[in-house]
């Protein structure tokens, strides 16, 4: 298999916080990649150093032997990486045809043919009869396809997707993934994708990172990662019942299990998400 | 036919040559005098210039407070050129508007940076900065005393004609800004420039492009003006109250339409004609009044008017009016708040 792009020791500091500490990952052609961890552990940071909208302390990404870092998201769109964004920010003011549009004539600075190209993803993303109207009228998961829509108009090769699943109800949530699914199927893409939705992550991802603290605490294929006990440290904290399960907290799906019993995506309808740093004392002593 | 791009409308093409053709004939057929054919020369010189300035303020919701800086620069440049090396008007007018393009872009490339009321809070700076400049700059402005040029009666009234072709060509051109795909990439940057910029746009340089244009325009008006004045002096022409003068044309009409800043320049122009006459201590509050009413009640300026009218009847359907509406409101979360959902990430 051969690697499409690659990130070596990259770092991202502001201030005195490190939010990504030398992360090395590598994407291979046709794989979609998941990244995980706790709220607040670098994930976007990281999207947004590969993307080019925030440039590195340092380290590099370089795509198919190409550096795309510490330049401008547009170097990045044009050697082929387009991020979309976990709140999502369609543009207000354009019909959600024109939407699509723009990243179809400025991805690749190609006017000709973008209507077309913008009207055959808006059918591959479901939102054909949706064109002339304003993404305002859409629903949250509508918005996340036009936003997807709106990256793939842009002919990348790598696509990151910023929790793009998170936050819509479970019956679009499975038409995302099967979306996604036939994005790389389909149109031959390599995905990195960022989600707290652990069954879609777990469904979807050939392999998954962990990041904890803006390090890579584990990598692997998905069910050796989530029986990882750093990762089931990082997500509970050390001691998690007493951290991560005491009064006040929101009752999590492995409540009244301690770190030893491990939280499979089987097992596991809902998200776990962060629910413990998010809601409780903190997932970290 | 393939002669047009694909965003140029037929109807609005038409339309446009009508009202130069009407323009080009009229006041051979009223046979207006001297002073109506003036009052009608300085009301298309200012619907030029409103609409450059809603190049900036509307279609990229950088609503500068400091376009008098240029408006003066063209002015004087090209008078000294006149004064000095006689050359053809328009030459002048020209070499004006590209000094007050360049120097545009020597203010506006680091503070374009800047969104919404900080760049606008910058731009004041700068207007009053070269205001203040350009009066003790004697040698180009001639400071308080101003600079007098000569300008014949024959020489004036072929100034209408002039115009009327300027004011032509800056309206073919906002429909270019909008319309065209460049104009579509600047809707993406005036409703999200970071997420403009994830798909590939370079903001900093499609703004870049587009203050040129501005400056460089509103730099021609300015070298029209003093042309058509006969005598300038630096405090009319850098005048904090010139730059309010093309916000309040452009948001009167409509700010980020295209052609309402005409329609506001109109109304702007009969509107100081008559207060200046009657209520010369008056005129500034009154301007002030007009812009906090037509914020506050009709952003949209007489388009929003137009709009509404035209749904009343039937003549414009609602999804339409809203996409309309949706393009020319000034920043376009603010045009939908509810859309956004969730936290700061």
């Amino acid at each position: 298999m051969t690697v499409i792009l690659r990130a070596e020791g990259l770092s991202k500091r502001f201030g005195g916080l490190k939010a990504v500490d030398s992360v090395d990952l590598q994407l291979n052609d046709g794989e979609i990649l998941g990244v995980i961890g706790p709220n607040g552990a670098g994930k976007t940071t990281l999207f947004s150093m590969i993307a080019g909208s925030i440039p590195p302390t340092s380290g590099r990404v370089v795509l198919e032997g190409k550096v795309i870092s510490g330049g401008s998201p547009r170097r990045a769109v044009r050697a082929g990486v387009v991020r979309t964004h976990q709140i999502v920010r369609p543009f207000q003011n354009l019909t959600v045809l024109e939407n699509v549009m723009v990243g179809a004539i400025y991805g690749k600075a190609r006017p000709l043919g973008a209507r077309e190209r913008a009207l055959e993803l808006l059918d591959f993303c479901s939102l054909r009869e949706r064109a002339p109207q304003l993404p305002g009228g859409l629903t949250l998961a509508g918005r996340k396809r036009l936003e997807l829509a709106r990256a793939l108009a842009t002919e990348p090769r790598v696509l990151l997707l910023d929790e793009v699943i998170a936050g819509v109800n479970p019956a679009e949530a499975l038409q995302m993934t099967d979306l996604i699914r036939s994005v790389r199927e389909k149109r031959r893409l390599s995905i990195i994708l960022i989600e707290h939705v652990m069954p879609a992550v777990m469904r979807l991802s050939d392999r998954v990172i962990v990041l904890d603290a803006g390090k890579k605490i584990a990598e692997g294929k998905p069910p050796q990662v989530v029986k990882d006990p750093r990762v089931i440290a990082a997500y509970l904290g050390e001691s998690a019942s007493e951290a991560a399960l005491g009064p006040g907290s929101l009752p999590t799906p492995v409540s009244g299990s301690g770190p030893a019993s491990h939280p499979t995506p089987s097992s596991n309808p809902t998200p776990i998400s962060s629910s413990p740093s998010k809601k409780g004392p903190g997932g970290r002593p | 036919m393939k002669l047009l791009p694909h965003w140029v409308s037929r109807p609005a093409l038409a339309a446009l040559v009508a009202a130069v053709a009407i323009g080009a004939v009229v006041p051979k057929v009223l046979g207006w005098s001297v002073y109506s054919q003036n009052q009608v020369t300085e009301t298309f010189l200012f619907v030029a210039a409103a609409l450059a300035w809603n190049w900036m303020g509307g279609y990229l919701g950088q609503v500068s407070f400091g376009h008098s800086a240029m408006f003066g620069l063209g002015g004087f440049i090209s008078a000294r050129l006149l004064l000095a090396l006689h050359l053809p008007f328009w030459m002048a007018w020209i070499a004006g508007g590209l000094v007050a393009a360049g120097y545009a872009l020597v203010w506006g490339h680091p503070t374009l940076r800047l969104r919404g009321p900080y760049f606008s809070i910058a731009t004041i700076g700068v207007g009053e900065a070269t205001r203040l400049v350009m009066t003790y700059w004697e040698d180009l402005t001639g400071g308080s005393s101003g600079l007098s040029l000569p300008i014949t009666a024959g020489l004036k009234s072929e100034l209408y004609w002039w115009a009327l072709a300027l004011m032509a060509l800056v309206i073919a051109g906002s429909y270019a800004l909008r319309k065209s795909t460049f104009g579509l990439g600047l809707l993406a940057i005036k409703s999200d420039v970071d997420a403009a910029a994830d798909v590939g746009i370079s903001p900093t340089l499609m703004q870049d492009i587009v203050l040129l244009l501005s400056g460089f325009t509103v730099g021609v008006c300015g070298a029209f003006y003093a042309s058509f004045q006969n005598f300038i002096e630096p405090g009319d022409m850098f005048g904090f109250d010139r730059s309010i003068s093309f916000v309040l044309m452009a948001v009167i009409g409509g700010v980020g339409t295209i052609i309402g800043p005409a329609f506001g320049a109109l109304v702007f122009v009969i509107l100081r004609q008559y207060l200046i006459g009657s209520y010369p201590q008056l005129y500034l509050g009154i301007y002030g009044l007009l812009l906090i009413v037509v914020i506050l009640f009709e952003p949209l300026g007489m388009m929003g008017l137009f709009f509404r009218i035209g749904r009343r009847f039937g003549l414009l359907r609602p999804e339409v009016e809203a996409t309309l509406e949706a393009k020319a409101a000034v920043g376009g979360a603010a045009a939908d708040p509810g859309a956004r959902t969730g936290g700061p990430p």
